[in-house]
């Protein structure tokens, strides 16, 4: 019994007869290519007009479809001045100037319920990419992971958003590379009526009209996020439905709950030796050799593209929303307040911000996605209530009939690890002066490897 | 598949030994590469391993402890983790394992059974009766955790003593489940939202098998540092601290060689990786809309996974052993180490696929520009990509069907095989073979049998050391 003699070899299961399974695994094709949409259908989404009618973006060509490129490099110097780090960022072409250019995180994109979504994507770089719509699920060519069906040059992914909540939409090609150097950006599906109850009317060429709906709000000039809150009578203006059938042939706000103030949350972490060493999009893409399993090959590139290190991932810079968090490994850093997210890259809608600013008797709606690879543990200096977990409202039928939205009281840590979102409602009837404390804790051993404090401020 | 082809898919942590004689659809189901099993018996000893990767730079092998099946009979092969152990409430288990290693090593089932420290060279023969339901991880817990680390694990999983529901009260796992999962497994293939079978019934009509499971056991493993313990002083433990410093925290040094440290490099799903836990109907779930699944999730190792699955969301039933109150429906949760996590999936029809009324539910699909209903998506089934992509004489098209999804950890440094090799990680899917519910009764898409098996045809391939 040893190293150099075990008592039993353990082969490797063979590819053959596979070959092809396997090698679409980790060189999936076309690339360059541009497949078609297979069962296409008109899109209907009305966000691309409005945001036109905004003056925030060109003309919907084609109509009712958004724009995104990957990838476009980005870098950022560190709050600390010490480093350069590397981004690499999805571009919203048909944005105005500057929001057209490279952003992290990528533009919010809202969608509301319901609507044929069509997401026209355009990969540089290294030419196979992809956009995963992470929570959204439709077929496989439009889930976009590559080796489940394809990588492209062009595409125009569709599907259909069937539940109000939060999501994201992130590369899936080279994930490890490409999702931590900030290839993702916020997908949040909105009420049915939202972007239809601003439009006035349509012109002959498509273009619209808006009225006085706020950008984003239902028909009763209200921004609303599912939930089932019958319980938590604290949050006014839940509308209830129908207790079998849930939404399902209804008032388009039945079990939705109104909010006056929205905070969006991004947690990330990133390792400046991956940004120094693996910089090129490329690194470590294999290719399928003559024998697939048998001889197949990385890019001929010992040089950047040869970074075999990517299991092992050392955060040293944070940032919640892009706003850096002014720390070093082991501290405590707080994010400063004012930020707000430019409606440009809100898909129109103003005033949504990182760190909250809000007034007492005012319902805030908190969206938060962990996008690090460390799990983050929050504990908040109010009472706040969890109304949904990945884009599904819970409590809210037939799907949330096993479950209910819950109260986590100020003071008790939260667990979200990487990819997991959450949307909880905080309300206060008196003023609060205090942080959200966000706790980095290593998939490597859980300890505590930085907090950053989100300034939460309600005032009288 | 036959029944007698099931030991050849046997390799890899897949196979299962079903103990007594009160499962037989266990035995029966192609999802598992199942064996009865009268008693068990276990030799503590080790093995090496190729793991996988795309890169021909090195051998890609990893030194492991391992409870190797020691029957008389048509042992299992060698493989760590350990057989995924069958067992149901109530049964009575014999156990025989005997010590091949140099130090002491043990053999527990956490909250129900410790068969006390083994000296080298001895064998023990223990029974003990199964109390508990659930999904338990079994483990060496000696030398906390280097020895469980070093490969000593596996799936230890007990169904309840009764498996005979009614519509009134469907089978769960559990023997005592809350209101809210009794409810759940009550409304599969009763409801309108849920339309085909209750998780307890199969349909030998469509080749489906009854109590449909899949167990990801999730590991981590270092190359550098299992080497190092297996290169120990013999008799001596390896240091506990030393061990886990060395695995979770070793520092890079970009003036070594790659890979130069401690820090895993293989992130496994029962003992595979990429396409080998992925394309693999042992692991990857290959069902119809309408045949719910249960997936049980268990991490041996020592990093935090925060494991995403596609196409559905799935509602977490059972935590740590504890039934849940409050089942979340997520497409992403956490997993700690040590932990048991069960995920109940609903294997409905994709829901944000185009549909009339646009709410989730399995609606009439809306029709397509080229006339054609976008449910199922015929199209896209037909569609074989890359065409016309050859390695040499290899045609590499592969055809979108059946419909192909990913699980797998969202935290990306898992989803390498030595440091690159992106998808060569802990990686796994589900995939739709069809759909229970289309007009004209139960539809099955093209290859159903084929590679993603199970099924008649089964070709996934054996593994070439069996």
């Amino acid at each position: 019994m040893s190293v150099t003699n075990p008592a039993f070899h353990i082969a490797r299961p063979s590819v053959v007869g596979d070959e092809n399974e396997y090698a679409k695994m980790f060189d999936p094709r076309p690339v360059g290519a541009n497949p078609a949409l297979p069962e296409p259908l008109a899109p209907t989404n009305p966000v691309p007009e409005v945001m036109e009618a905004l003056g925030l973006r060109e003309k919907p060509n084609p109509p009712h479809t958004c724009q995104s490129d990957l990838l476009n490099g980005l870098t950022i110097r560190t709050w600390d001045n010490r480093k350069n780090l590397f981004f690499m960022t999805f571009r919203d072409t048909a944005l105005k100037s500057p929001f057209n250019a490279p952003h992290y995180p990528a533009p919010t994109i809202r969608v509301p319920r319901g609507v044929i979504f069509h997401g026209q994507t355009k990969g540089k770089g290294p030419p196979p990419h992809t956009i995963h719509w992470h929570g959204i699920e439709p077929t496989p060519m439009n889930d976009g992971v590559g080796h489940c069906s394809m990588e492209i040059g062009n595409y125009t992914y569709q599907f259909q958003p069937n539940f109000i909540g939060s999501y994201f939409y992130h590369c899936h090609r080279n994930t490890m590379q490409h999702f931590e150097f900030g290839l993702f950006g916020d997908l949040f599906v909105v009420p049915p009526d939202a972007y239809f109850a601003s439009i006035a009317s349509t012109n002959p060429d498509g273009t619209v009209n808006l009225n006085g709906v706020p950008v984003g709000a239902g028909s009763d000039g209200k921004f609303r996020i599912a939930a089932n809150v019958a319980q938590f009578p604290q949050f006014p203006g839940f509308v209830g439905g129908d207790p079998v059938e849930g939404v399902k042939n209804g008032d388009p706000h039945a079990f939705t709950v109104p909010y006056d103030v929205e905070a969006i949350w991004v947690t990330d972490d990133r390792d400046s030796i991956w940004s120094d060493l693996a910089s090129d999009a490329f690194t470590t893409f294999p290719e399928f050799g003559s024998q697939p399993g048998i001889n197949d090959k990385f890019f001929n590139n010992p040089g950047k593209r040869g970074f075999f290190n990517f299991n092992d991932f050392r955060a040293d810079y944070w940032f919640v929303t892009g706003v850096p968090v002014p720390a070093h490994r082991g501290g405590v850093g707080t994010i400063p307040t004012g930020n707000i997210i430019p409606p440009a890259l809100n898909s129109g809608v103003s005033g949504s911000m990182v760190d909250i600013n809000a007034k007492v008797n005012q319902t805030i709606l908190l969206r938060n996605l962990d996008a690090a690879y460390n799990t983050t543990r929050v504990t908040y200096p109010v009472d706040i209530v969890i109304i949904a977990w990945d884009g599904r409202p819970l409590g809210v039928p037939p799907f949330g009939r096993y479950n209910h939205a819950y109260l986590v009281p100020a003071g008790t840590p939260i667990i979200n690890s990487t990819a997991r979102r959450y949307d909880a409602l905080i309300r206060s009837a008196t003023p609060v002066s205090g942080f959200a404390k966000v706790d980095f804790l290593d998939t490597r051993g859980r300890t505590r490897v930085l907090t950053a404090q989100i300034p939460i401020n309600i005032t009288a | 598949m036959k029944r007698r082809e099931f030991l050849k898919y046997a390799a890899g942590g897949l196979s299962a030994l079903v103990v007594g004689n009160s499962m037989p659809w266990l035995l029966e189901s192609e999802v598992f590469a199942a064996v009865p099993a009268q008693t068990l018996n276990f030799t503590i000893t080790d093995a090496i391993k190729d793991m996988a990767t795309n890169n021909d730079i090195n051998a890609a092998q990893c030194y492991f402890w391992i409870y190797k099946d020691t029957r008389a009979v048509n042992p299992l092969p060698a493989e760590s983790p350990g057989p995924m152990i069958f067992v149901k409430q109530g049964d009575t288990i014999e156990i025989t394992i005997k010590n091949a290693l140099d130090e002491p090593h043990n053999f527990v089932v956490p909250g129900m059974f410790d068969s006390g420290a083994i000296a080298p060279g001895a064998t023990v023969t223990k029974s003990f009766v199964v109390r508990k339901t659930g999904t338990f991880l079994y483990q060496d817990t000696l030398n906390r955790p280097v020895n469980r680390v070093m490969g000593l694990h596996g799936a230890f999983i007990v169904m309840p003593a009764v498996l005979t529901g009614t519509p009134a009260q469907r089978v769960t796992p559990y023997r005592t489940p809350t209101p809210a999962v009794q409810q759940l497994f009550n409304d599969l293939g009763s409801t309108a939202w849920w339309p085909g079978l209750p998780w307890e019934l199969g349909d030998t009509a469509t080749d489906t098998p009854a109590f449909r499971q899949y167990i990801w056991l999730l590991h981590q493993a270092s190359p550098n540092l299992f080497a190092e313990v297996g290169n120990f002083t013999a008799g001596l433990d390896y240091p506990a601290d030393q061990f886990r410093k060395k695995f979770l925290d070793e520092r890079f040094d970009r003036n070594a060689p790659d890979r130069a440290n401690s820090v895993p490099q293989y992130f496994t799903i029962s003992g595979q990786s990429g396409h080998f836990s992925h394309n693999n109907p042992f692991l990857c779930p290959n069902n119809r809309v309408g045949e719910p699944v249960l997936i049980r999730i268990l991490n041996a190792g020592l990093w935090t996974h925060s494991m995403h699955i596609h196409a559905n969301h799935v509602y977490v039933t059972s935590i740590n052993g504890v039934v849940q109150d409050n089942p979340l429906w997520v497409d992403v949760f956490t997993i700690n180490p040590q932990d048991t996590i069960d995920w109940l999936n609903p294997y409905m029809r994709p829901p944000d696929v185009p549909n009339v009324t646009g709410v989730g539910r399995a609606d009439t699909p809306l029709v397509s520009l080229h006339g054609q209903p976008v449910w199922p998506p015929n199209e896209e089934i037909n569609t074989r990509i890359p065409d016309g992509l050859f390695a040499g004489a290899i045609d590499l098209s592969v055809q979108l069907s059946p419909l192909c999804y990913p699980m797998h950890d969202h935290s990306e440094p898992s989803q390498t095989s030595q440091g690159g090799n992106y998808n060569m990680g802990m990686i796994s899917g589900m995939n739709f073979t069809g759909d229970r519910n289309t007009a004209g009764g139960v539809t099955t898409f093209p290859n159903a049998p084929l590679v993603h098996g199970p099924g008649p045809l089964g070709v996934f391939p054996p593994s070439s050391g069996v």
